[in-house]
């Protein structure tokens, strides 16, 4: 007996299929239903269905707002750092052409370094009086004094502190994907605009930005997801801390489920933040990407 | 060559040194781990602190490596990141390939919920799943948290492996059915050694996303499973702040990894540019 190339199709994927089912689909099930009660912590305790009552817990809750704000903002920080920065040596390595192949490789790096290894190398790094960062910059005559930037101690620098690792980490990601595109960017759109007398800065954004928009689309929902995702790269530096100034969303579900024991509110903003999530990421998609869609 | 690059010797003097300061501000945070791991525990946290050690010594590596659980830990990573990408390989690589060869409603349907799965905080999986793996006992065992990896890095391997599928051409698959292969022989005889560069790619992908993940080892594993990163964590509290023993499991850890990829290069540039590039 011969299955027709549909059948064959379906044999070969319902293994994956099966597989992400139950354990990623009913799991998630499970997270998104246990939103709806209060659930003792201790395994097995008793469950009562409460409705929506999480859910408004969850949004009166300043420390889910505080949370929320502060994910935001990390997003931000490490998306648009990383794309300036990335974009720019991408730039670079383009214009220094194939004898750059060497150092391209050097850049890669840190991609392959654990988070939670990045997180306490940079913690390392940053701490106060003997941290290494402070004391250069104290040497090259920045600072006068090496506590005179509490990097991770200081509330109201700590959430962009926290971003550093994970900016160091992952730059060399959109450098790649935006070089790559680069290679792609026809020789002769950029030779004639050089003809017409075309400066770099609006060759940069008049041409090459508009050809990469898919790329940089894709790079960049990529690493939104990633960051607002962060979980150990935080928590191994602070914690949290100091004053929750860095607590963001990820580290905020955790705490509630496990240290403040309360499954059924860890759940419900896990919920929210899940579907903001696949909100943002539908929209970006649809919005920048226009995937087959042609540029205005 | 691309229009890009610049011939006017000036502009790529300057260039190279922006190339060079970055360069060396990039590679300074790891290589100051390095020194870091060489120096005496005194040294380590030394203020003001110095960059080279004033005396090398082994002894955070012997220290380190010596502690309670740290060997057991390494073998673990090795055992669920191997254990990760078969399992990855075993379910990605076919679902992949019927996803480009055949283009059935349930394999677009496929695809969509596998870039959603990309899309889900790790621990409204992770959560749930301490519960299901208690069900199935094997709670705190390699084989479960391999599983749990498997989540993170099947998706990612259906999107590695569909890129590369789609580059073989179907011809060649018709050529072997004349011969009278199978579609099952055509796939292993004739498909599969084409794509065994894309094979590797997605295995070191894979492999990777073990290696280094830390939220489902956190939440799935406690003493018998517990892999390097909760170990590397817990030198931080169990062991008071010793930045020298952390900064020498850090190298023991990252170092293969590094130089496997200065090795691969070429593999994992393809790899991460891929998808991306295509659009």
């Amino acid at each position: 007996m011969r299955l027709t190339d549909r059948r064959f199709a379906l044999v070969l994927i319902a293994p994956a299929a099966l597989f992400l089912a139950a354990f990623v689909a009913w799991p998630l099930l499970r997270f998104v239903s246990n939103a709806f009660y209060e659930i003792s912590p201790m395994a097995g305790g008793p469950r009562k269905f409460v409705g929506f009552e999480n859910f408004a817990t969850a949004f009166s809750s300043p420390a889910f707002q505080g949370a929320a704000l502060r994910t935001i903002v990390y997003t931000v920080i490490v998306v648009a750092l990383e794309f300036t920065f990335g974009l720019a040596v991408a730039l670079v390595f383009a214009a220094l052409g194939s004898r750059s192949a060497v150092f391209r490789t050097v850049f890669m790096y840190p991609l392959m370094v654990a988070p939670v290894v990045a997180g306490l190398l940079w913690r390392f790094l940053l701490i106060d009086n003997f941290g290494i960062l402070n004391e250069l910059l104290r040497r090259i005559g920045l600072l006068h004094s090496t506590d005179q930037i509490g990097w991770l101690s200081n509330p109201r620098i700590a959430l962009f502190s926290v971003a550093m690792p994970d900016i160091w980490l992952t730059t060399s990601f959109i450098t790649l994907v935006l070089f790559a595109g680069l290679q792609n960017v026809p020789g002769d759109v950029i030779e004639a605009a050089r003809i017409d007398g075309v400066r770099f800065p609006t060759l940069l954004f008049r041409i090459i930005l508009p050809l990469l928009r898919p790329v940089i689309a894709v790079a960049l929902i990529v690493r939104g997801i990633d960051a607002a995702r962060a979980f150990d790269i935080i928590l191994i530096q602070t914690n949290g801390g100091p004053q929750d100034s860095t607590t963001t969303l990820s580290l905020l579900i955790y705490r509630t489920m496990t240290r403040n024991g309360d499954p059924g509110l860890a759940s419900a903003m896990g919920t929210v933040y899940l579907i903001v999530m696949l909100a943002v990421a539908a929209v970006a998609i649809f919005a920048i990407w226009r995937p087959g869609g042609d540029e205005a | 060559m691309n229009g890009l690059e610049t011939r006017r010797r000036p502009t790529r003097i300057i260039l190279w040194a922006a190339l060079a300061a970055v360069l060396v501000l990039y590679g300074f945070p790891f290589v100051y781990l390095l020194l870091t791991s060489f120096k005496t525990p005194l040294d380590a946290i030394a203020v003001p602190p110095q960059v080279l050690p004033s005396q090398w010594t082994l002894d955070n590596y012997v220290a380190a490596l010596s502690k309670e659980g740290v060997v057991p830990a390494l073998i673990n990573s090795v055992a669920t990141a191997v254990l990760s990408t078969a399992f990855s390989l075993a379910l990605g690589v076919p679902a992949a390939y019927a996803i480009t060869r055949f283009r059935t409603p349930s394999g677009r349907i496929f695809v969509v919920a596998a870039l959603v799965t990309r899309m889900v905080p790790t621990i409204a999986v992770g959560a749930p799943l301490v519960e299901t793996m208690r069900r199935l006992g094997i709670s705190d065992t390699t084989i479960g948290l391999a599983i749990a990896h498997t989540t993170i890095s099947l998706p990612l391997s259906i999107w590695l492996m569909s890129s590369f599928f789609e580059a073989v051409p179907i011809e060649l698959e018709e050529a072997a059915k004349v011969d009278g292969s199978d579609r099952l022989q055509a796939f292993r005889h004739v498909v599969l050694p084409v794509v065994s560069g894309g094979l590797a790619v997605t295995a070191i992908f894979a492999f990777l996303a073990s290696w280094n993940e830390f939220l489902f080892a956190l939440l799935l594993t406690s003493v018998r499973a517990q892999t390097t990163p909760i170990v590397i964590a817990n030198f931080q509290t169990q062991f008071g702040l010793d930045w020298g023993g952390m900064t020498a499991l850090s190298a023991v850890y990252s170092v293969p990894v590094i130089l496997l990829t200065l090795a691969l290069q070429r593999h994992i540039v393809a790899g991460l540019t891929l998808g991306a590039v295509k659009g």
